[in-house]
């Protein structure tokens, strides 16, 4: 029973440190669009570059 | 000149109608005779499967050859057909597709403002027809060669997870080794480059199955597909230096249209005799891109800067 007990206690610690970490986090998330731009190569040589 | 095209799938389809139906020459290489090749013919391979044999035959009438090589052992040995065709004043191109083919010659493109190329990465996802599908799904169980500070090592397929990003609406994907010519064929364009590597786009359903056959028929064509070269080096100045393009459109639309500008500069200037590697310093990669935008494929660069 107390051995149940902790592992139980250290589920609930667990999810409460990550539940934090996700709420209070600063890290934010990387940029998930952009950063892309479209580039028109012209027909420049004749032969080997 | 004559220009025969062998395939039926999605490429071949998309190829007539960039060049049309008229230009081209079908042939089934499995059911009709032997077509009567001329010197100076061209013949697009737009076919699966292995096609070393089919490509000396027609080597041997002096015909030139613009095959997509998407299996590896069958690229290896092209490579034997190269003199063949440079005595018979023809071209061989090995890999005329997305990726072997136009990345090979982005990744010249971007070579062309370093001083020296260190690493070239490519990352693709996506495919095109059913064939390529199954290309795709065997891949990624098959062994995948990987150029690294100067050696050859083989990989299994499906390792080495990388977060990929493409250009949009494909945006960031995971990516992982998989069976492809495409590291042989660069190392061929740039032996400079000190590490190489090439990577394909999969889910967890994707590796979990690659070593069963498909459990579903693959679709009739794959959507959006996306490329990503990445090539690394030193500038004049000595300072590294990372440069990126990539696009995002139908895998088939991006292959026919490398195909119907290889076959434009065939026609227009010739391309170097014996084998032709996209990619390769001898090749007008400018030119050959810009027929490409031509065919309406967006070509993209990687700014690093992101927007809203």
């Amino acid at each position: 029973m107390r051995f149940a007990r902790r592992i139980v206690s250290a589920l609930i610690m667990t999810i409460a440190a990550a539940g934090a970490i996700r709420v209070k986090g600063r890290g934010g998330t990387p940029p998930r669009h952009g950063g892309w731009r479209p580039v028109r190569i012209p027909p420049d040589d004749g032969g080997a570059e | 000149m004559t220009v025969w095209l062998a395939g039926a799938g999605v490429v071949a389809h998309r190829l007539s109608q960039l060049c049309g139906v008229d230009q081209l020459s079908p042939f089934d290489p499995r059911r009709d005779p032997f077509p009567e090749l001329a010197a100076g013919d061209v013949v697009v391979l737009a076919l699966p499967g292995r096609h070393r044999g089919l490509v000396e035959q027609i080597g041997r009438h002096g015909a030139s050859v613009i095959t997509l090589a998407d299996d590896l052992d069958d690229t290896q040995q092209l490579f034997d057909l190269g003199t063949l065709f440079s005595s018979n004043d023809a071209a061989l191109v090995v890999g005329a597709g997305m990726s072997p083919g136009l990345s090979g010659l982005l990744a010249r493109h971007l070579s062309s403002r370093l001083h020296r190329v260190d690493e070239v990465h490519v990352a693709m996802h996506g495919a095109a027809g059913p064939a390529c599908a199954r290309v795709h799904h065997r891949s990624l169980s098959g062994r995948s060669p990987g150029y690294i500070d100067g050696e050859w090592k083989e990989f299994h397929g499906g390792s080495g997870r990388e977060l990929c990003w493409f250009p949009e609406p494909v945006g960031a994907v995971d990516c992982y080794r998989a069976e492809s010519p495409l590291p042989i064929l660069l190392h061929r364009a740039f032996p400079e480059a000190q590490r190489i590597s090439s990577r394909r786009s999969a889910t967890r359903r994707d590796r979990l199955t690659a070593r069963l056959p498909m459990l579903r028929p693959p679709h009739a064509e794959g959507g959006v597909g996306a490329l990503r070269v990445e090539v690394r080096g030193a500038s004049p100045d000595g300072a590294r230096e990372t440069y990126v393009m990539g696009i995002a459109e139908l895998v088939g639309s991006v292959a026919a249209a490398v195909i119907a500008a290889m076959i434009t500069e065939l026609e227009s200037f010739g391309l170097a005799t014996g084998l032709v590697i996209p990619g390769a310093t001898d090749l007008p990669t400018n030119r050959l891109l810009h027929h490409i935008q031509e065919h309406g494929i967006r070509i993209q660069e990687f700014t690093g800067q992101p927007s809203d």
